[in-house]
């Protein structure tokens, strides 16, 4: 395995990122199980978090709004990063959190409403997990997704 | 659903989450014995270390760690492995990319990654690590290994 073929990012860009998702997520929850308007906003919401997700997953995290956010505006603030890392961890978990989301939206627009809560549910504690803890989806689950034949490639 | 209500379930997902990380926290990254663990075949591994098959295992202990290409905390692993190979000559760090080697990963029951096995001086596998290790658990490990100084 090498880095050689991508360039390094500084590995608290996808965490700040993480950040602001699983806040984003945790409103959209708290909207998703109240009555009909309220859960009409938060499928609203979670349709731009997946579009999100989906920016991340398609151009990877460097080209996310998140990270030109955490370039403009916290990086100048914090010490250079003692490390760089590969940008394929945290493109892979934005394809897990657009998998997810997506449920959510296809169970609401089949009628059940609470589908929301429950997918942006399931999707908040990844991100909350990652930002709070540096826990890694793709440490966790590729290898597993892959034997059983889930995925194929990266 | 009252106000109350979703304030209230909003929270318990933060909790469960927090207690989730905890857990986890303190669970990855720690040694289990390994009893009469198998003898790894270094031709199927085909491991390669600086552009060269590796033929031989470390004089007292290998530190054989698998990883895939979507995995952050294998180059954290990596760089930590890396360190004490540069310090200790009797030991051996490979780095196998199981990515492409499903084969491997079936055999050795990978699931997560990095996963890491501690090999005594005859390859044979004497403790498993899944996650990224701590620091201090792979100087007591190398130390049960008769790796002196760590």
């Amino acid at each position: 395995m090498s880095n050689s073929t991508t360039a390094g990012i500084d590995p608290r860009g996808p965490r700040f990122g993480a950040a602001i998702t699983s806040v984003l997520l945790l409103i959209t929850v708290f909207l998703g199980l109240g009555d009909a308007t309220s859960t009409t906003a938060g499928f609203v919401l979670l349709l731009v978090l997946a579009a999100l997700f989906a920016v991340g997953a398609t151009l990877g995290v460097s080209n996310h709004p998140y990270a030109f956010i955490y370039k403009k505006l916290v990086r100048p603030r914090l010490a250079a990063p003692t490390e760089l890392e590969d940008p394929r961890p945290p493109k892979f978990a934005q394809a897990v959190g657009l998998f997810v989301v997506s449920i959510g939206i296809v169970l609401y627009l089949a009628g059940f409403s609470y589908g929301v809560a429950i997918f942006a549910g399931a999707a908040f504690i990844a991100a909350f997990l990652n930002a709070a803890f540096a826990y890694c989806l793709g440490c966790q689950i590729y290898l597993g997704l892959k034997r059983l034949g889930v995925i194929r490639n990266a | 659903m009252t106000w109350q209500l979703r304030i209230e379930l909003v929270a318990a997902l933060l909790v469960f989450a927090t207690l989730a990380g905890l857990v986890w926290k303190a669970r990855t990254g720690r040694a289990h014995r390994v009893r009469s663990g198998e003898q790894v075949d270094l031709l199927k591994l085909e491991a390669i270390k600086g552009g060269k098959p590796v033929t031989k295992f470390g004089r007292r202990a290998t530190a054989l760690q698998f990883s895939t290409e979507v995995c952050s905390q294998c180059r954290q692993t990596a760089r930590l492995l890396g360190e004490l190979e540069n310090k200790h000559n009797d030991f051996l760090h490979l780095e196998v990319d199981v990515t492409n080697r499903l084969d491997l990963a079936a055999h050795f029951k990978v699931l997560q990654t990095p996963t890491t096995l501690l090999l005594d001086s005859n390859g044979r596998v004497k403790a498993r690590i899944g996650g990224a290790p701590k620091p201090q658990v792979l100087q007591e490990e190398l130390r049960k290994l008769e790796i002196k100084n760590v």
